[in-house]
């Protein structure tokens, strides 16, 4: 192990009993004999101090509990990547013996296999393999310089996650030798910057760049910076922008806003892969700063969730990627969504947009009534000319199962192009439904706002335009809505049934009119039963007529219809549709 | 040559049918005009080609002028679900004569679906079934789909099984049935069809591979995050179980996976052979690698009932047999450790006298997954068929149904004006009784 001590191993990533770590010192530690390795855990809770040992700084820990010694001979520094290939798919040609060992019995029943001679037979034949997945293999570097391309040159699909790789040198000498690369997994490692460039070419053919959790080591960064940290990150910009990188994904951490080297990481990266597709970015803590304008142009899917520090502002920045058709944001920090009207709105190229958006963290930043959140949020979306599909589920607005359905429902009235939501299409009938019933229910505050009926005196309030942008469009859709609708339904109650009647006398003019509040299901007899108990006179007698306001008499009808009898005493006021304000005739 | 003959019976199978070959179509690089996708620029991709070529005859058969076409018959009582695939995206996939639809529909009614409207076609699609058999070099058996609830998934396939019986009693076959969910229910009567159903084709079957639509829509909104899912989602989810369990018959090879040899082992005796299916990973495409899936991990999960395609609880039965299908980039060690690990972690309770038990299989051909669709695509899967006592919780569950109707002998009338007699129900009723005592048998201990 004497060789592994030499100052190169700092800086390497290692596994020890299962937990990854990045070896910040190696030496003696007195008083203790011999060599050990002061290693920083990924899990800050696996350590135990911060690098210091009685009073003296051997290394710098992240977290004050998250640095250890450990001896050399119990640190796994990973196999090279043929090795990896060959411990996982090669067939040992152990004896039989070691074969019967390998059936494993369930309860008393042993296991039966079928065709697993055949099949690792096949696998060993590594020139054949195509997908080769290495995760948790403690795979550290590249090996011999052309062992790989020689032993399986075809290899398209690789899964190099949860890996000891410490460097991206690493992984360009890796990627050199596979042509045919698409599809590069590097999730969980921690990785840091190359020395020298990539050859152009290394990966031409990749589509798929798959860098989940790897972010987390950017303060690894901030400890080789230094001191010169601020100059290096300015060093390093100048190029960038000279040779026209004008993306940058930044990392910054919440503690320091000085991009860390991973940032340069993820845009050199784009720089390195012309072809690339698919990128995914999960839970790295980036911030993206600035527009890309020559990298990333083919990218179509992009995974920024899980990254807190993206807000709203750093949306518009990619919202010129030409090739962009999805777009994933669950649980990332954007809590409020706006598109200037003209400009970056419509130029947001976004063919078929899924934002995906599952934060729970909105509540937390939000403490508006929901509503008001939604409409912007949802408002805004709608202008994106060319988004169809949207998820949006465990958020805070969709949350609740009773509602699930009304916001389904706004949700789709306020964007007007979107084809799908939640994964299930929207049917033209649901379309439909939903903006007819949004055009109702916001029908009175329309009313309020300064909205009628006829275009001419049509003067909405901005503050309504704002609130509801497709209202107007609605309206010219499916005709503005009449007064009639805007009502809204009593609660069925005997209070609620009654009508305001006057009643008048025409033949005697002497008696007073009265006014007298009546239920509409009230007989015709029981009116006159009661009114013959008020006027004295027998119920054979009196004769029951209506006029109403209403009935504007026209020339030819009017005397047959001003004055509607009420003739038959088994039907009711309601029959005769006697309603509120109309007077009863009461003759004898 | 080992041809499998499809047969697609009723809406459940027609729907189910149209997803499943839309699968099929994408695992073998055919269009959707039945020409293969071929011309591909490296001759490693080409060699690959033609191992995957040779093998899918048994599903395809390709006419002279170099198409490729389903051995599968699509019949219904009424036209317009087969019309769905007559003027689909797959119409010339088919030929006119795979797809055959009578005019007055089944009803629900299963009297219906097996004497008056079904003994109208059933010639006509045996003559069908003649002729794709006929261009079989060696028939291997048949597959069906069809629903339990309905009256030709019902009806018409217990006639057609009857039939087949009679005319191929060597053959094979093999059923993957719809069974009516606990609680989302479509018709009222489906207690009945089930009922006589499974009486019916309880001999004529030789293994039932069953799926439930409650399941696999509780599947699809908590997983997939699909809000409300349609026959379309669900159908997708499970012609991928479909797609892992006919794997080993499409894809050649030294490593062929033969699923007769699963079958004997899954069914111990000839009326328990109600296998359950469980499906791993089951993960949804925007989340494709926020997560992995280890070959420990999807064993682990295919044993949770959360990833079953039928609704009970295992840990209330034992297992007689259980198989496990691997497909895409698997290490046999790994497979090892993985179920070693599962006996650790998992009650899995095996019958006392079942010697083995446990059959393990692995299929190199990753899954395939629609585009667009709601699945991610994934490097590994795997199909779980477990024959245990608890799907006699599904048997109880629909007798109850099935005794609370009867009691009152409601719904009956549409039967008996049919031509059914009430004794048929009787009949019925006692054999699924039967069965439910076969299930409580095997289970005990010596």
């Amino acid at each position: 192990m004497s060789d592994t001590l030499t100052p190169d191993v700092i800086g390497r990533r290692v596994e020890v009993n299962g937990e990854h770590a990045t070896v910040r010192f190696a030496g003696v530690v007195p008083p203790v004999a011999g060599p050990w390795l002061g290693v920083e855990w990924d899990n800050p809770e696996r350590g135990k101090h911060d690098g210091s040992h009685e009073g003296t700084v051997y290394f710098k820990c992240r977290h004050p509990t998250g640095g250890s010694f450990i001896r050399p001979n119990k640190v796994n520094f990973g196999t090279d990547f043929l090795t990896a290939i060959k411990n996982r798919y090669v067939l040992e040609d152990g004896p039989e013996e070691d074969r019967k060992e390998q059936i494993v019995t369930l309860g008393n029943k042993p296991v039966e296999t079928v065709g697993f001679d055949s099949l690792m037979k096949q696998q060993s034949q590594l020139s054949k393999l195509q997908e080769v997945s290495l995760r948790n293999c403690a795979v550290s570097c590249a090996g011999e310089k052309g062992g790989v391309a020689e032993a399986c040159p075809n290899i398209r699909r690789v899964d190099l996650s949860k890996n000891l790789l410490s460097s991206w040198d690493e992984v360009i000498h890796i990627a050199d030798q596979l042509r045919h690369l698409e599809v590069l997994n590097l999730s969980e490692n921690k990785l840091k910057f190359p020395s020298g460039s990539a050859l152009t070419g290394t990966f031409s053919a990749l589509k798929v760049l798959v860098l989940n959790q790897t972010g987390i080591t950017w303060a690894e960064a901030h400890v080789q910076c230094g001191s010169s940290r601020h100059e290096r990150c300015q060093q390093v910009r100048g190029p960038v922008h000279g040779a026209e990188f004008s993306t940058s994904n930044c990392v910054i951490s919440a503690k320091d806003i000085y991009p860390s080297e991973f940032l340069f990481q993820v845009l050199r990266c784009a720089a390195w892969c012309p072809g690339l597709e698919e990128l995914y970015l999960e839970s790295n803590n980036i911030v993206i700063s600035e527009r890309p304008t020559d990298v990333l142009q083919t990218v179509k899917l992009l995974d920024l969730s899980s990254n807190q520090l993206i807000d709203e502002n750093q949306l518009y920045l990619i919202a010129h990627l030409p090739r962009l058709e999805q777009l994933i944001l669950s649980d990332v920090g954007i809590s409020s969504i706006h598109f200037p009207d003209a400009g970056i709105g419509t130029c947001f190229p976004v063919a078929g947009s899924n934002f995906c958006k599952s934060s729970t963290k909105h509540t937390a930043f939000h403490l508006f009534p929901f509503a008001v959140f939604q409409w912007s949020f949802f408002n805004e979306l709608d202008k994106l000319p060319s988004l169809r599909a949207l998820s949006c589920l465990r958020n805070p607005l969709t949350k609740e199962d009773k509602e699930a359905n009304m916001t389904r429902q706004l949700i789709i009235a306020s964007i007007g192009q979107l084809k799908t939501l939640n994964k299930c299409e929207i049917l033209p009938k649901e379309r439909r439904t939903a903006e007819l019933d949004y055009r109702k229910a916001f029908g009175n505050e329309w009313k309020q706002a300064g909205g009628h009926q006829d275009p001419d005196k049509n003067r909405l309030s901005e503050e309504f335009l704002r609130a509801h942008p497709r209202y107007q469009f609605l309206c010219l859709k499916y005709g503005a809505p009449e007064d009639w609708e805007l009502k809204t339904q009593q609660p069925f109650m005997l209070k609620n049934q009654l009508l305001t009647l006057k009643i008048k006398y025409p033949d005697q003019l002497d008696q007073k009119v009265l006014e007298k509040q009546l239920p509409g299901s009230m007989t015709i007899q029981k009116v006159k039963g009661w009114l013959s108990r008020l006027l004295k006179v027998p119920v054979s007698d009196l004769l029951l007529s209506y006029e109403s306001p209403k009935l504007r008499p026209h020339d030819d009808i009017k005397l047959s219809l001003d004055k509607i009898k009420l003739e038959n005493d088994l039907q009711s006021l309601r029959f005769y549709s006697v309603e509120n304000e109309d007077c009863l005739l009461v003759r004898w | 040559m080992r041809e499998c003959l499809s047969i697609h019976i009723g809406q459940a199978g027609i729907q189910i049918g149209d997803a499943c070959w839309e699968l099929y179509c994408l695992e073998h690089g055919i269009q959707p005009n039945g020409v293969v996708l071929d011309s591909q620029p490296d001759q490693l991709e080409n060699a690959k080609m033609e191992h995957t070529n040779a093998s899918f005859d048994t599903f395809f058969c390709e006419t002279r002028a170099g198409k490729h076409v389903p051995r599968a018959l699509f019949v219904d009582l009424e036209p317009t679900v087969i019309d769905g695939i007559r003027t689909g995206q797959r119409r010339s996939l088919f030929h006119p004569e795979q797809l055959l639809s009578g005019k007055e529909d089944a009803a629900n009614n299963y009297a219906r679906g097996r004497y008056s409207v079904g003994s109208k076609i059933i010639d006509l699609v045996l003559e069908r079934t003649r002729k794709l058999a006929e261009q079989c070099g060696g028939l291997q058996g048949f597959l069906i789909f069809r629903s339990f609830g309905g009256g030709t998934g019902s009806g018409f396939t217990s006639l057609l099984m009857e039939r087949l019986t009679g005319e191929y009693s060597r053959k094979t076959k093999l059923e993957f049935s719809v069974y009516p969910a606990p609680r989302i229910s479509t018709a009222v009567v489906e207690p009945y069809n089930c009922v006589l159903t499974t009486h019916s084709t309880t001999e004529h079957t030789d293994c039932t591979f069953i799926v439930d639509n409650e399941a696999i829509y509780d599947i699809c909104q908590r997983k997939l995050g699909v809000e409300r899912p349609s026959y379309a989602s669900i159908n997708r989810l499970m012609v991928q179980a479909v797609s892992s369990i006919t794997a080993s018959l499409r894809f050649e090879g030294p490593l062929n996976v033969d699923l007769i040899e699963f079958q004997t082992n899954l069914v111990p005796y000839p009326r328990i052979h109600f296998p359950m299916t469980a499906f791993a990973p089951i993960v949804s495409a925007d989340k494709a690698y926020r997560e992995q899936f280890s070959v420990s991990d999807i064993t682990t999960a295919c044993f949770e009932s959360s990833n079953q395609l039928v609704k009970c609880d295992p840990r209330l039965g034992k297992y007689m047999a259980c198989c496990l299908l691997y497909r895409g980039d698997v290490v046999p060690k790994e497979v090892n450790a993985a179920i070693a690990a599962t006996k650790l972690r998992h009650s899995v309770q095996f019958v006392d006298w079942c010697p083995t038990g446990f059959k393990v299989g692995i299929n190199n051909r990753p899954p395939t997954v629609m585009p667009g669709g709601d699945l991610a695509k994934v490097h590994r899967a795997v199909c779980m068929l477990s024959n245990t006592t608890a799907i006699v919780e599904a048997w109880a569950r629909l007798d109850h149904k099935f005794d609370l109707m009867y009691a009152k002998r409601a719904f009956l009338h549409w039967y008996l004006r049919e031509g059914m007699e009430e004794a048929e129900f009787l009949e019925a009723r006692e054999d699924l009784a039967a069965l439910e005592r076969d299930y409580e048998e095997v289970g005990q201990s010596f």
